[in-house]
């Protein structure tokens, strides 16, 4: 398919005049982010509903043009909403509804542009909890997050990958709408809400997943215009400990024997900058704090729920205390700086303004990937290697575990950070990530959601999915107007 | 008919011991009397019957049955119609040969196995090393990969083990054009930990809420996760399935939970699912314990009012749940949460322990999931209906709009009385979601009962459809055809899907994407308008559904 050149005013007859804008104080934010090469934003359009997003996507196919999907608002730092070359954002973030709260069912139904702030506030007026990933950026659409797998603090709650990601409405790419999950069933919304549907079965309607396919497709398959979010029962007594070690195999095998029962809740392994930056109070104190720190600390938390909340805790604490001692791992209230409660308050929440992960060094890079958590410490090697080789001190890197998958599958994410100002810092952080990159995948990662260059490395390791995605990419996106070259859907790629 | 060119490559595919056309050997696989509602129970006879014991050998059956114009429908522990050919054109790949446990990974709780793997012979493996894998209600002698991958997944431990979907940490499949892909980690060569990526999970393709049911290629590995199992290696049995006595676990504690109607049994599931216990739990009607174990009793007492009352009413809202603790101490606070819940719903608990052979017989008999087969036993067939699994509530008063309609059914001799309303209701995941289907019971050779079952089938299918959900049985091509338009045109979906993967359309189809006119034939004219009403009031429009 040919591109054309992108006239934004197309788009003014899909969403009202008002609702296009090509002011550069809002398309500079679409140009780049992190790593990113540059991307070429001609309008940011916001619809204002499913029917306009539906006519954004015809109006798109008619003209050919290239649309980028965006619910959160900035900073952005993947690049996955920076156009490959040109192309109009669509801007979901005005859609920040959050439908409704079912506290029976424990079911939220929001809206894309809904954020982790919004939605914590009311889910816990109805006595419930947001399944939260680590620290997400304040302004992090709840819905975008989990549309990109990104990983939950609470393994047990993780019981596949789509959690906790439930019902969903998409516009495909052919400008079709389609509902997954219970969504899906006969009759609309408020029809299903009077039969008493709550919307929590994520599969389906019939033999195929939509939702699966479109999560981790980073916009390329469809739009999701809300969905409903498994939420979780609050605790009546909640508590969390750390257990600091110098060897990440004693906490490995101290995460293996608790999760496998299901043991604690939230349950995360920091290296030592990890953990000092997301404690710190002020970026000077991160050093001191990082040197202070084990080199690394699992933090996990256990609760008592409405029966019996003490029993409940003393059996969880005691059956962790003797696998703690036979693995020889000591759990205590706190470590340097940060007692359990500053804890359990900087894992209830998002990350302060602007992120966490910016505060060391003004910018940052990650590498993500998954495995087994018998395989993290090999992988924490690789990558050390790789930054004694580019004259990174591993010491500064950020090192992240996170048991997914009830245990079975570990989320590992390194964070290299960099001065943005700094051309040379800059440019090392970005060949060190690219190496890295290219070493873990060597040593077994797997980049399940990768982002920008990284494709090239998941994508070449398995042409027979390539060739697969490159047909239901047909399927649903024909003429190829969603994030184009992006993941597989590129050129270049394989 | 088999060309002999065709039959001389099957033969080179797989070895001539390995393939046969001999009609006999071919009725074996066209005998499928469950969920046939015919009155002769046989399906389309395959034109052939190829045994592969490797992938390659399935791609190679398929690849010679694609040269030949003949389709092909895979057959792992067979049990239903959905495994046998729909078209008089297909080779019935039978993968009773491929029946390795590949590797269990012990600490990353998971196993990678074979078709023709059944669920007792995995679980039996994995209890060795602490684990336990999920096993359908449909029973033990069923394989976990069929079910995983093609076809439903319900099972009494769903509380605690999910839906077979949402197991699969991997794939092999071959598809429909003889090609080999994994899925997942897997299909990058980097172990089988997860199924999903990279970017778009292609397990969407792969099913949804149902599988394809052979409809996409043949599935030759899945990696499923496996769970925890605090009991021991071997559970020590004597005797078999409606005698068996088991050694209980210590670990384990058995109760039946009673309360005095649906409204409170709703809130203590409730309940139970945010207390986080359980680890097996199934509400079926009372009476179909005396239906299953003692059928030549039950059809005695059935008249007898006070039983009725008894069984269906007093006893009526009840499950069974089974509780297991890694230590003493977690399990006596299990308990004590159950029974503060129970009471706090005006309930009762009858605890297994203070009836020994009751407990000893269940335990097994619900670990392992055995006893559902026994239904067959009063009739010789049953059906089932089957709504979109979605909350617990949901799900009550499915099964209560489904035993109105029974009563009608049973009163009127059109299928067996069964003297409750005999769902199969299981919990998913912490009682997060849940699962109900109604259980009856017939005899195919009454012509009566015949004609019942399709009109009651009718009544369910306009039931599910005016309480908003999906009937599971859209897997057949008539039900599919009335629902694709009132469900997101999920049917012209797959279709373009099974078209872009399988260009030839090579896979039988018949239970994935086909689509075919009802019968209405036994059906009351006031209930074909019903239903054409309903069409008529919920097709979708290119803006969603009317709402
Ligand atoms: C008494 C009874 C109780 C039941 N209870 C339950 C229950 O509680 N929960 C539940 O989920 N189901 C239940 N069922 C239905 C059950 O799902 C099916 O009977 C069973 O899963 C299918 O049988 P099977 O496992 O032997 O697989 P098969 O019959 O071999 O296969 C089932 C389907 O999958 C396809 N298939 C099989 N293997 C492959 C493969 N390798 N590649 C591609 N396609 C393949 C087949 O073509 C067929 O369409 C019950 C059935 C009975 C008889």
């Amino acid at each position: 398919m040919q591109t054309k050149s992108t006239d934004p005013k197309v788009f003014r007859r899909a969403v009202g005049p008002e609702n296009v804008s090509t002011e550069e104080s809002e398309l500079e934010h679409f140009r780049t982010a992190g790593l990113s090469s540059r991307g070429e934003p001609a309008a940011v359009v916001r619809p204002q509903g499913t029917a306009q997003l539906r006519e954004v996507i015809l109006l798109a196919r008619e003209t050919a043009t290239n649309l980028v999907f965006t619910s959160s608002a900035p900073p952005r730092f993947r690049g996955d909403t920076v156009p490959a070359g040109e192309g109009i954002i669509v801007d979901l973030s005005g859609m920040d509804r959050i439908l409704r709260i079912d506290r029976r069912n424990k079911v939220a139904y929001i809206e894309p542009g809904v954020t982790f702030n919004n939605l914590i506030e009311r889910a816990d007026e109805a006595g419930l909890k947001v399944l939260m990933p680590l620290l997400p950026r304040k302004s992090k659409s709840v819905l975008a997050c989990f549309l990109e797998r990104e990983p939950i603090i609470i393994p047990k709650y993780h019981w596949d990958m789509t959690d906790p990601l439930l019902c969903t409405e998409m516009v495909f790419g052919s400008g079709d709408l389609f509902r997954t999950g219970t969504a899906g069933s006969p009759g609309g919304i408020d029809r299903q809400l009077k039969a008493g549907l709550a919307h929590k079965n994520p599969l389906g309607p019939g033999a195929t997943d939509f939702l699966r396919i479109v999560q981790g497709s980073q916009g390329t398959l469809a739009g999701v215009t809300w969905a409903t979010i498994k939420l979780e029962a609050k605790p009546t007594v909640h508590k969390i400990y750390f257990a600091c070690d110098d060897r990440l195999e004693r906490l490995v095998a101290f995460t293996y024997r608790a999760l496998r029962p299901r043991l604690g809740d939230e349950w995360l392994i920091l290296g030592a900058r990890s953990l000092a930056t997301i404690i710190a109070e002020s970026p000077g104190s991160i050093d001191e704090l990082a040197r202070r720190q084990a080199p690394w600390t699992l933090v996990y938390g256990v609760s008592g729920y409405r029966y019996y909340p003490e029993e409940r805790l003393a059996v969880q604490e005691n059956e962790l205390a003797r696998i703690a001692q036979a693995v020889g791992v000591r759990p205590v209230p706190e470590v340097p700086s940060c007692p359990a409660k500053k804890m359990e308050e900087i894992l209830a929440g998002p990350s302060p303004y602007p992120y966490y992960k910016t505060v060391p060094r003004g910018a940052f890079a990650d590498v993500a990937f998954l495995t087994t958590l018998d395989k993290a410490g090999a992988m924490v090697e690789v990558m050390s290697t790789a930054c004694d080789a580019h004259g990174y001190p591993p010491s500064e890197l950020g090192i992240y575990i996170q048991p997914i998958q009830q245990g079975r599958t570990a989320h590992v994410e390194f964070t290299v950070y960099y001065d943005p100002a700094d051309e040379a810092d800059r440019a090392r952080a970005c060949e060190l990530v690219e190496a890295a990159s290219w070493e873990l995948d060597e040593a077994g990662a797997f980049f399940s959601r990768p982002y920008g260059s990284l494709s090239r490395i998941a994508f070449r390791n398995c042409p027979d999915s390539v060739e697969a995605l490159r047909k239901v990419k047909q399927v649903m996106d024909p003429d190829n107007v969603l994030n184009r070259g992006k993941l597989c859907f590129g050129e270049e790629v394989v | 008919m088999i060309s002999d060119e065709a039959y001389k490559e099957l033969e080179e595919a797989v070895g001539v011991d390995n393939v046969s056309r001999h009609p006999a050997v071919l009725d074996s696989y066209a005998f499928q009397p469950f969920e046939n509602h015919e009155s002769m129970p046989w399906c389309p006879r395959p034109v052939a019957v190829a045994l592969p014991s490797t992938t390659q050998e399935v791609s190679e059956v398929i690849k010679a049955c694609n040269r030949h114009n003949l389709k092909h429908k895979a057959f792992s522990t067979g049990w239903g119609l959905w495994c046998g050919p729909t078209t008089d054109d297909v080779v019935q790949i039978d993968l009773r040969r491929m029946n390795r446990i590949v590797e269990i990974d012990e600490k990353n709780m998971f196993a990678v196995i074979e078709p023709y793997v059944c669920g007792a012979q995995l679980q039996a493996e994995a209890m060795k090393v602490g684990l336990n894998t999920h096993i359908i209600g449909a029973g033990p002698n069923c394989s976990p990969l069929a079910s995983a991958t093609s076809m439903h997944g319900v099972g009494h431990d769903s509380i605690y083990m999910s839906y077979s979907a949402r197991n699969v940490l991997g794939l092999e499949w071959v598809m429909p054009t003889g090609e080999v892909t994994r899925l997942g980690a897997p299909g990058s060569g980097k172990g089988w930990f997860c199924g999903d990526g990279p970017g778009p999970s292609l397990r969407g393709t792969m099913r949804g809420y149902t599988g394809a049911l052979g409809g996409m290629g043949v599935f030759t590995r899945v990696a499923l996760k496996l769970y925890n199992w605090p009991g021991p290696p071997e559970i020590e049995s004597t005797g078999t399935v409606v005698d068996v006595m088991s050694e209980v676990p210590d670990c384990l504690r058995i109760f039946g939970c009673f309360f005095p109607d649906k409204d409170r049994l709703a809130d203590a599931y409730y309940d139970i699912g945010e207390a986080e216990i359980g680890y097996n739990c199934l509400k079926v009607a009372t009476p179909a314990f005396m239906m299953i174990l003692a059928p030549h009793l039950f059809k005695k007492l059935k008249g007898t009012e006070n039983l009725r009352r008894l069984l269906g009413g007093t006893l009526g809202q009840m499950f069974l749940i089974i509780l297991a603790g890694i230590s003493r101490e977690d399990l006596d606070h299990q308990v004590d949460v159950l029974k503060a819940i129970v009471d706090e719903h005006l309930g009762f608990v009858l605890d297994a322990k203070n009836i020994p052979t009751l407990g000893s017989n269940l335990a097994m008999n619900f670990i392992r999931a055995t006893m559902p087969a026994l239904v067959f036993r009063i009739g010789g067939s049953f059906s089932t209906a089957l709504g979109r699994n979605d909350s617990l509530d949901t799900q009550l008063a499915w099964g209560e709009a489904i035993a109105e309609i029974k009563r009608g059914y049973a009163k009127k001799e059109m299928i067996i009385d069964d003297m409750g309303d005999n769902p199969y209701f299981v919990p998913y995941e912490n009682n997060t979601w849940a699962h109900c289907e109604v259980v009856y019971p017939y005899d195919h050779r009454s012509e009566k009962h015949l004609a019942g079952s399709s009109a009651i089938n009718m009544d369910f299918i306009i039931n599910a459809i005016e309480s908003c959900m999906e009937p599971m049985f859209g897997v057949v091509p008539s039900a599919r055809k009335v629902l694709s338009p009132l469900t997101s045109n999920f049917n012209r979906w797959q279709r373009k899907l099974s078209e872009a993967l399988d260009p030839d359309q090579t896979s039988d189809k018949g239970f994935y994407t086909d689509e075919a006119e009802f019968d209405f034939t036994n059906v009351p004219p006031e209930r074909v308008e019903r239903l054409q009403k309903l069409v008529e009031d919920l097709t979708w429009t290119e803006l969603g559904p009317p709402e």
